[in-house]
């Protein structure tokens, strides 16, 4: 990966060492989950993992795995090898990606995967999650459990009652079908306890992304893509918290001294989709050279809800329905205006992610409603988040550089 | 080629065509529109593209929908005519999407951004794909603040379980439905009538069971012949598709004629907005015996409970009915419906046809790809950029076309 151009944080380091020990942990998982009883899951980033952590059962994210096959350059030749089983091009690349490495171990960069002992899945971020989860249950022939959240169509962002209860049904659905799996209770106080520690992660992951209102901004939208790690794989455990209080502290005090991460911070930009992992350095590069940083994202947005207090299933059910990958156009375009204006931004670069239809498909209306409403100018530049194979470096440069050109010239 | 293919054929494209063709039968008999003959009649309907029935038909107040899971019985009771809305043969490119989107949702909103579906009463769509969800976002925003302004809310989603097995499912869904009809004939400026529901319901049940009886003579008739039999169902007023169909049923029992010779076939895929495919399995010595796209018979499969309350009978009809690939039902559930109707139909081999985009048909392409030839069943598949098949896919059809009827000789 192409180092980044501007000011590294102190905290990575420990960051590695936390997303280390989690990724052995988890490689190795076999050898010391079955002894203690802990079964070991493969879960969509929109699952409520705080009931699995409750009932003892450990995780793995796929979709994390597919990032960092994307980082590595792997994502390509990992996807092939579901490609040569039928799997078409056109399909999500981190799911190709997975696919892949459970077909090719050899070619997986992490050694390889440790066998699911179930899979569990919510549908709140696309569609293909359901098809990527069935694909991997008939592989392993391990239960799915399906937690089955409706698309928020309404403007406002709310779940109806009706809808909040079936969810809210399905969760107690996967206890009953936990407590047989794991042949124990679900101890509610455990739960709440995860629920404490989700939101306590949450919301400090939140205020860390506030940070970016400041001017310059002491981190650049690449960081927290890299800093993301621990809210979507360690979520409602207290390394989690821990990690975020210490990045909190090291750009607040940023912030103190009045230190941006893109030296002579000229512009500031909103990202919005999930990184091109394969050049994440790269790209961004085209962008802190100029003076431009990337104050705030949408992506990363995708964790900042926290759960309400009273009954912990309702809370659940509300707080996973209403992901923002879940709510209707008109909610999305309302977020990214009120984000353009909280964080006083010049302009706004969207992925086009070939492999993230949900996310991309409605880009170019959306482009069109913020420019009209905001008049801030947007780009497109299409890509895929993990196979390179869909990165044409030199048009996406072209088109980077008339963007900052537009910029530089006041929009003209 | 056979006499409904070459009659196929001949009627022409265009919605004038149609027209006129009508009003020749109107003046010659007497007839209303609607009672012209029935086949010719039903072929032109199929054929006359989405977007011109509207304009064809401006005393008709056509309501848009885009999936098999729109429930058109709440349409119908709110005094309007349900319209699939399918993308034109050579659809353009839409402004507001990007180049790797399905046929079906480039075609349709390149139409709606020509201004073309202004004279809708409405739009719906239900929640099944990535893609239409999207759709569903982009659309609204053109008609209801965007350049196509139509004033009041005209687009509306209905949400199914996409879990058909989930806890609850059916409750969710029933209330689901509830919301929506409230909604549409709010947009109507009528009260929800359950008698009006209970009539649509009828209707709707008619032409299902019209529509079984033309499939147990499917293996006797020319593939694009019932395709466009039955795409028709979908875009003409209904009460007068039933009355054309019930027509089409007595003429086509004097012409069926021997299957014998030719290969029968399962075609299983998403939406195919024109016969080419069809066309091409009949020339290539083909038949379909069983279609299970989104557009031939998957549309019609299940009835309603007519003794049952209206909004709950139309929830199970949709939570029982054979499943797209964007439901859940169980993992073998698609598979075994697909062998089993191999083995009532005596098919020989299965046909899968992608649309280019299509990812919840790409998806299940593998495990039914493994599960049909598992099971001793030959499957081909074939993927379509358009809907109209090309030089390659004729090609590789034919070769698997000889295969089959090299292992029945």
């Amino acid at each position: 990966m192409a180092k980044k151009d501007y000011l590294p944080l102190k905290s990575t380091g420990r960051l590695q060492r936390l997303m280390k020990r989690y990724y052995l942990l988890t490689r190795y998982h076999h050898l010391w989950g079955r002894p203690l009883r802990r079964p070991l899951a493969w879960i969509t980033s929109g699952a409520p993992v705080e009931i699995l952590q409750a009932f003892g059962i450990d995780s793995l994210y796929p979709e994390n795995y597919g990032a960092i096959y994307g980082a590595r350059r792997k994502g390509a030749e990992l996807a092939l090898a579901a490609e040569t089983k039928g799997f078409s091009p056109d399909l999500c690349s981190y799911a190709r990606a997975n696919l892949g490495a459970i077909y090719r171990p050899d070619l997986e960069p992490m050694g390889g995967l440790p066998r699911p002992d179930l899979l569990v899945i919510g549908n709140n971020i696309c569609g293909t999650v359901l098809k990527w989860y069935e694909a991997l249950a008939r592989h392993y022939g391990v239960p799915l459990l399906i937690v089955d959240s409706p698309f928020v169509a309404a403007d406002d962002g709310v779940s109806r009652e009706h809808a909040v209860a079936y969810v809210k049904g399905q969760l107690r659905q996967l206890i009953a079908d936990l407590t047989k799996i794991t042949g124990r209770p679900l101890s509610m106080t455990e739960l709440e306890r995860r629920i404490k520690w989700s939101n306590e992660a949450v919301q400090l992951w939140e205020e860390i992304r506030q940070l970016g209102r400041n001017r310059p901004a002491p981190l650049n939208v690449p960081d927290l893509f890299i800093q993301m790690a621990p809210i979507v794989v360690l979520r409602g455990t207290p390394q989690a918290v821990a990690y975020y209080r210490q990045l909190y502290a090291e750009a607040k005090e940023r912030v103190r001294q009045g230190q941006g991460a893109v030296p002579g911070e000229k512009y500031r930009l909103l990202w919005d989709n999930i990184a091109i992992w394969h050049h994440l350095y790269r790209f961004f590069n085209l962008f802190s050279r100029r003076g431009a940083a990337f104050v705030v994202d949408t992506y990363t947005a995708g964790w900042a809800g926290t759960m309400a207090p009273g009954d912990p299933l309702e809370s659940l059910a509300r707080t996973y329905t209403e992901v923002f990958l879940n709510q209707s156009f008109e909610f999305r375009v309302k977020q990214m205006i009120q984000l353009i204006r909280e964080y006083k931004v010049d302009g706004f670069v969207m992925h086009s992610n070939r492999s993230c239809k949900p996310y991309s498909l409605i880009q170019e209306e959306m482009r069109r409603r913020v420019m009209a409403e905001t008049g801030v100018p947007g780009l497109i530049v299409e890509a895929d988040m993990t196979d390179e194979r869909a990165y044409a470096e030199e048009p996406i440069k072209n088109r980077v550089e008339a963007f900052l050109e537009s910029l530089e010239g006041g929009g003209d | 080629m056979t006499a409904w293919t070459a009659l196929s054929r001949e009627v022409k494209t265009t919605s004038s065509a149609f027209l006129s063709a009508e009003s020749e039968v109107k003046e010659e008999s007497g007839m209303e529109h609607g009672e012209a003959d029935g086949i010719s009649t039903l072929l032109a309907a199929a054929q006359m593209p989405s977007a011109d029935w509207p304009k064809a038909y401006p005393e008709i107040k056509f309501f848009g929908f885009f999936c098999s899971y729109w429930p058109e019985e709440l349409v119908l009771s709110a005094g309007w005519e349900p319209l699939r809305l399918l993308p034109p043969l050579h659809p353009g490119m839409a402004a507001r999407l990007p180049a790797y989107t399905c046929a079906v949702g480039r075609g349709c909103l390149a139409q709606a951004e020509n201004g073309e579906y202004r004279r809708l009463a409405g739009v719906g769509f239900a929640h099944t794909c990535d893609t239409m969800q999207s759709l569903f976002g982009v659309w609204r925003s053109l008609f209801t603040g965007g350049e196509v302004h139509q004033g009041d809310e005209s687009t509306f989603m209905v949400v199914p379980p996409v879990n058909l097995l989930a806890t609850g499912a059916e409750t969710y869904y029933r209330t689901e439905l509830e919301l929506l009809w409230r909604r549409l004939t709010a947009r109507a400026g009528q009260k929800p009538d359950q008698e009006a529901l209970r009539g649509a319901i009828r209707l709707a049940n008619q032409i299902r069971r019209q529509v079984e009886e033309l499939e147990r003579r499917r293996a006797w008739l020319p593939s694009d012949l019932v395709a466009a039999l039955l795409r028709a169902g979908q875009l003409m007023p209904r009460a007068n598709y039933n009355q054309q169909l019930a027509r089409a049923l007595t003429q086509l029992e004097d012409h069926l004629s021997s299957p014998a010779g030719r290969i029968p076939l399962v075609l299983s895929g998403s939406v195919l907005e024109g016969d080419g495919i069809y066309r091409l399995i009949e020339d290539l010595g083909g038949r379909v015996v069983a279609d299970d796209t989104c557009t031939g018979s998957r549309h019609y499969l299940g009835l309603v409970d007519e003794e049952e309350e209206p909004l709950l009978a139309l929830t199970r009809r949709h939570l029982s009915r054979p499943a797209c690939p964007c439901r859940h039902q169980g993992l073998p559930a698609r598979l075994d419906h697909l062998k089993g109707l191999v083995r009532q139909r005596e098919a020989q081999g299965v046909l899968l046809v992608l649309r280019k985009y299509c990812e919840p048909q790409a998806w299940d392409a593998v495990p039914l790809r493994d599960g049909l030839k598992a099971a001793g069943v030959p499957v081909l598949i074939l993927e379509l950029d358009g809907v109209s098949p090309g030089e390659q896919e004729r090609t590789r059809l034919q070769a698997f076309l000889e295969g089959l009827a090299a292992e029945k000789g």
